[in-house]
């Protein structure tokens, strides 16, 4: 059953954990490229590459409370990162996960600030509860037009993105709304400490969403891998025609598919505010929307390699901050080595499986297939 | 596009000339779609995920890059304003029409230009037809790869052309981001403007004056907050994607590689 239906194959069956170790040469063959060429970009600018490399690991590694700091910066890449996952996964380029992410920062802030009466740990949930319907709804439209209208789903999530961003910065600066009243600048109220997730260990920053983040990584990957629903949406993803024959309705799929992604997206944004930020501000993601791409796209498109992708650009975001500080690289640097990598596993040809249109090998196997697989 | 303002205003700081600067920007931009082209074409990677590389890279570097900018501080070169003399004096028409840059009046010459291209050369059939049926092309003995190349050069080229208009025009210096995704906005005026030169110009004139209307309305203060003019643009892009559905029809291979390996 497994070598009958060729290139098809290769990318539904490609979450396995030795393929994923076959397939991790290329990402890492792609990272070290992506150092080469920005070691000469950081040589060009008269700054030796090898302290700015080395500022980095310090950053991101030299004492608990860096360490602490790489795993805080990994948490919300990789929550978002692994909704990039699903939606690649299902046929989804989500681009509009900056937007989803400041809807849902803002809604589970909003529930945040609420005095309810009720114990912290419910009071949390609600939160990101809020910040995970949030995210959904910003992806209604999206998916609408994409799984219905068949409009390609980049334009129109990139365009949410600012939406999204300037109706959460409209929120903020009314103090009758979220906004903070007399604030230097403008940013939400903080949220209450019966919202605010646990930290870790004391005196760093470390806080629970790390354990959110892997659960779901790990959750995700056996839902992908094992269930009815994951083999359905990789169908989808890898030959929406196929799944049509077989009797999948790929409108759905992708419909609901696309408002899942839109929910871990809101997810990121909400354990970004509740663990680390305690209150949202103009632009305080960073761009973390759309480093999720970059992330997913270094894990291989599958939730175990995502883990540790999103630990990698982490500790770069973690990092950079030294970097500057100490040899004067600019941490946009980092922006740089993420779209050297993305560069290099396209060109070295990772996402090939699923671009090459295969046209008879693949109906016939996966009917008789039951769609357990 | 980002790549052209940056080098634009980078190459009219350092040179004070406005043509380097165009021919500058218009290079780089050149340049950059190359990387892409590389990617997308030679490669067959898939075109989503090559141009989001592209950009993030375009992003990243004028962000790193531009300390090193602002470090110059000298005056810089715009783009010239046609003086039309007394036609400037007509009223309303006259400050409308004839007092526009010469950025202005490229655009509005480029515009019938391409069509003609396109249109109305044999070339301008072969690359349409590149897009329609690349099979096709290749069995009339036309290397679709070089076609596909120039295509996405020339892409380049003319965005590199817009991020110096953006930055030179009037403004003069280079803001962090300053295209805003108006990359996107092309994309989506394109679907709207049906592919072909005319009406995509005059869907960008409609989301340009989108834009205009933002700035002005945040200027005279308004009952609405600020914010809802600052997505205007946006969300005129969102709804006229949605509302032209069905009626626009793209190039049939428009977005797929060509793997001269595949019968």
């Amino acid at each position: 059953m497994k070598k009958e239906y060729q290139i098809n194959q290769l990318q539904i069956n490609s979450l396995g954990i030795i393929d994923f170790l076959l397939a991790s040469s290329r990402p890492i063959f792609s990272v070290i490229m992506a150092f080469l060429v920005s070691g000469v970009i950081i040589l060009i600018q008269g700054i030796n590459p090898i302290d700015a490399f080395s500022a980095i690991i310090r950053g991101a590694f030299g004492n608990i409370g860096s360490i602490a700091n790489t795993c805080v910066r990994a948490t919300p890449l990789l929550i978002g990162a692994l909704g990039m996952t699903l939606g690649i996964r299902g046929g989804i380029f989500n681009v509009g996960a900056e937007g989803q992410l400041y809807i849902g920062a803002a809604a589970a802030t909003t529930v945040g600030l609420l005095p309810l009466p009720v114990p912290s740990w419910l009071h949390i949930t609600l939160s990101l509860i809020a910040g995970i319907l949030g995210g959904s709804l910003f992806a209604v439209l999206p998916a609408f037009l994409k799984a219905y209208r068949g409009i390609s789903e980049i334009v129109v999530t990139i365009m949410l993105n600012f939406v999204g961003i300037y109706f959460v910065s409209y929120l903020i600066h009314e103090p009758n709304l979220i906004g903070k009243a007399d604030a230097s600048y403008a940013q939400s109220r903080d949220i209450l400490p019966s919202a605010a997730l646990p930290v870790l260990i004391k005196g760093t920053s470390l806080h629970f969403g790390i354990i959110i983040a892997v659960v779901l990584a790990l959750i995700l990957f056996s839902v992908l891998k094992y269930s009815r629903f994951g083999y359905r949406t990789r169908m989808v993803g890898a030959n929406p025609e196929a799944a049509h024959y077989v009797g999948v309705n790929v409108k759905r799929s992708i419909f609901t598919t696309f408002l899942m992604v839109g929910g871990f997206s809101g997810l990121m944004g909400a354990v970004e505010i509740l663990g680390f930020k305690h209150s949202i501000f103009d632009y305080f993601s960073g761009g973390l929307g759309y480093d999720t791409v970059a992330v997913s796209l270094l894990g291989g498109v599958n939730p175990l390699g995502v883990i540790v992708s999103a630990f990698f650009f982490g500790s770069l975001r973690a990092g950079g901050n030294l970097m500057q500080q100490t040899v004067g690289v600019s941490t946009y640097m980092v922006q740089v080595i993420q779209a050297l990598v993305v560069l290099f596993i396209v060109g070295i040809g990772f996402m090939k499986p699923r671009i090459r249109k295969q046209k008879s090998t693949t109906l016939q196997p996966i009917e008789t297939n039951n769609l357990e697989g | 596009m980002l790549v052209g303002a940056f080098t634009g205003v980078a190459i009219a700081l350092i040179t004070k000339n406005f043509a380097l600067a165009v021919i500058g920007a218009i290079v780089a931009g050149g340049l950059l779609s190359l990387i892409f082209a590389y990617l997308a074409v030679s490669r067959r990677g898939d075109q989503m995920v090559t141009g989001f590389g592209v950009n993030l890279l375009a992003t990243g570097l004028t962000l790193v890059l531009l300390p090193y900018l602002n470090a110059i501080r000298t005056r810089t070169v715009l783009f010239p304003v046609i003086d039309a003399g007394f036609l400037k004096d007509i009223p309303l028409l006259g400050p409308m029409i004839f007092d526009q840059s010469i950025g202005v009046w490229m655009a509005l010459i480029l515009t019938p230009m391409s069509m003609w291209v396109l249109y109305k050369t044999t070339w301008g059939l072969s690359l349409r037809a590149v897009g329609e049926n690349s099979k096709a092309v290749a069995t009339a003995g036309l290397s679709v790869i070089k076609l596909r190349y120039i295509g996405v050069l020339l892409g380049g080229l003319f965005a590199g052309l817009g991020g110096a208009f953006l930055a030179l025009n009037n403004i003069g210096f280079f803001v962090a981001n300053m295209t805003q995704s108006r990359g996107f906005i092309v994309l989506a005026a394109l679907v709207v403007g049906k592919w072909n030169p005319l009406y995509f110009g005059i869907a960008c004139i409609l989301f340009g004056a989108a834009d205009a209307l933002q700035l002005r309305a945040q200027a005279f203060g308004s009952v609405l907050p600020y914010q809802v003019y600052l997505m205007l643009p946006y969300l005129l892009t969102i709804a006229a994607l949605a509302g032209l559905v069905g009626r626009t029809q793209a190039p049939k291979e428009y977005a797929k590689p060509y793997d001269p390996t595949q019968a």
